[in-house]
């Protein structure tokens, strides 16, 4: 198995600066949190290949990627309820409009 | 290389083209199932880096669980967004965000830039030599759970208080709060 450490983690940057991208420059709040979760994916593809290739211990980044998950799947959950709430009061979730706590 | 190395080359093709496609899709519909895609993606680079439990836990609780939650999601809440803009094609689109230095250029740079950065580093950065090169763990559910319940009780407890505390917020938040409907019961 020749799969080198630094060819894992450059496809986790790409993949990385995808989910930033979008983070950045989309208005669509439920296309903003699969942003997040691209940049949540990267991070565990990060940890699994640490905990494989450097870690003496193995089994130490695969249960940081579960706890990642669970919290990813807490966001999700409580993120997608406070857009549906949004959504119910005005009917669009553009976040470009959606300025309650701007100035 | 060897049929390993193939299959992880197509398994980061994959994810990063469901990557690029979440983030280029004109209709979200479609980037929710491209980002099902990567998640499958992903789950094949853990399976290709000998965490097995992981893969399955992944292919689970992504694909499965948060995927079916986004859809739902923008079933019920995006309806002016579901088919996109007609007429907008993805070129036209992309010279719109160039013509605003907020939205194009600077989240482009921003992101490219600590991309290529990284990646740049990655290259020249010296790694020591795995030192677990014969020690790939064969039973990864034994030794996830033993860290679990030995080592990482204690974040393990804290956990399940966070997902309780989450289902119970997206349920308060996302139950609708209707009025009485009933008046002659309110009234004494």
């Amino acid at each position: 198995m020749t799969i080198s450490l630094p060819v894992i983690l450059a496809v986790s940057a790409a993949m990385f600066g995808f989910g930033v991208y979008g983070a950045l420059t989309l208005r669509n709040a439920i296309r903003i949190l699969m942003c997040v979760e691209l940049v949540l994916n990267s991070v565990n593809i990060n940890l699994v290949a640490f905990s494989r290739y450097l870690s003496s211990d193995p089994a130490q980044g695969q249960v940081f990627t579960i706890f990642v998950m669970t919290v990813a799947a807490a966001e999700a959950a409580v993120g997608l309820a406070i857009i549906l709430m949004i959504a119910r009061q005005r009917s669009h979730i553009d976040i470009e409009r959606i300025n309650l706590l701007k100035w | 290389m060897t049929i390993i190395d193939w299959f992880f080359v197509i398994a980061a093709a994959i994810t990063l083209f469901g990557a690029y496609r979440v983030v280029i899709s004109e209709k979200i519909m479609h980037a929710a199932l491209w980002l099902a895609l990567t998640f499958a993606g992903v789950a094949a680079i853990y399976f290709l880096l000998g965490a097995d439990f992981l893969a399955a836990a992944q292919l689970l609780v992504y694909v499965g669980a948060i995927t079916t939650i986004i859809i739902f999601g923008i079933m019920l809440s995006s309806i002016e967004d579901l088919r996109g803009k007609a007429g907008n094609t993805f070129w036209q689109r992309v010279s719109a965000q160039f013509s605003s230095p907020r939205h194009g250029v600077l989240a482009l740079v921003a992101a490219g830039g600590l991309t290529l950065t990284l990646i740049v580093l990655l290259a020249r950065s010296v790694w020591p030599t795995a030192p677990a090169e014969s020690a790939v763990p064969t039973d990864t559910p034994r030794l996830i759970g033993e860290a679990l319940f030995k080592t990482y009780v204690i974040p393990f407890e804290i956990a399940s208080v966070v997902l309780l505390v989450a289902l119970i917020g997206a349920i308060v938040l996302a139950t609708k709060d209707e009025p009485p409907t009933s008046n002659g019961e309110e009234q004494p």
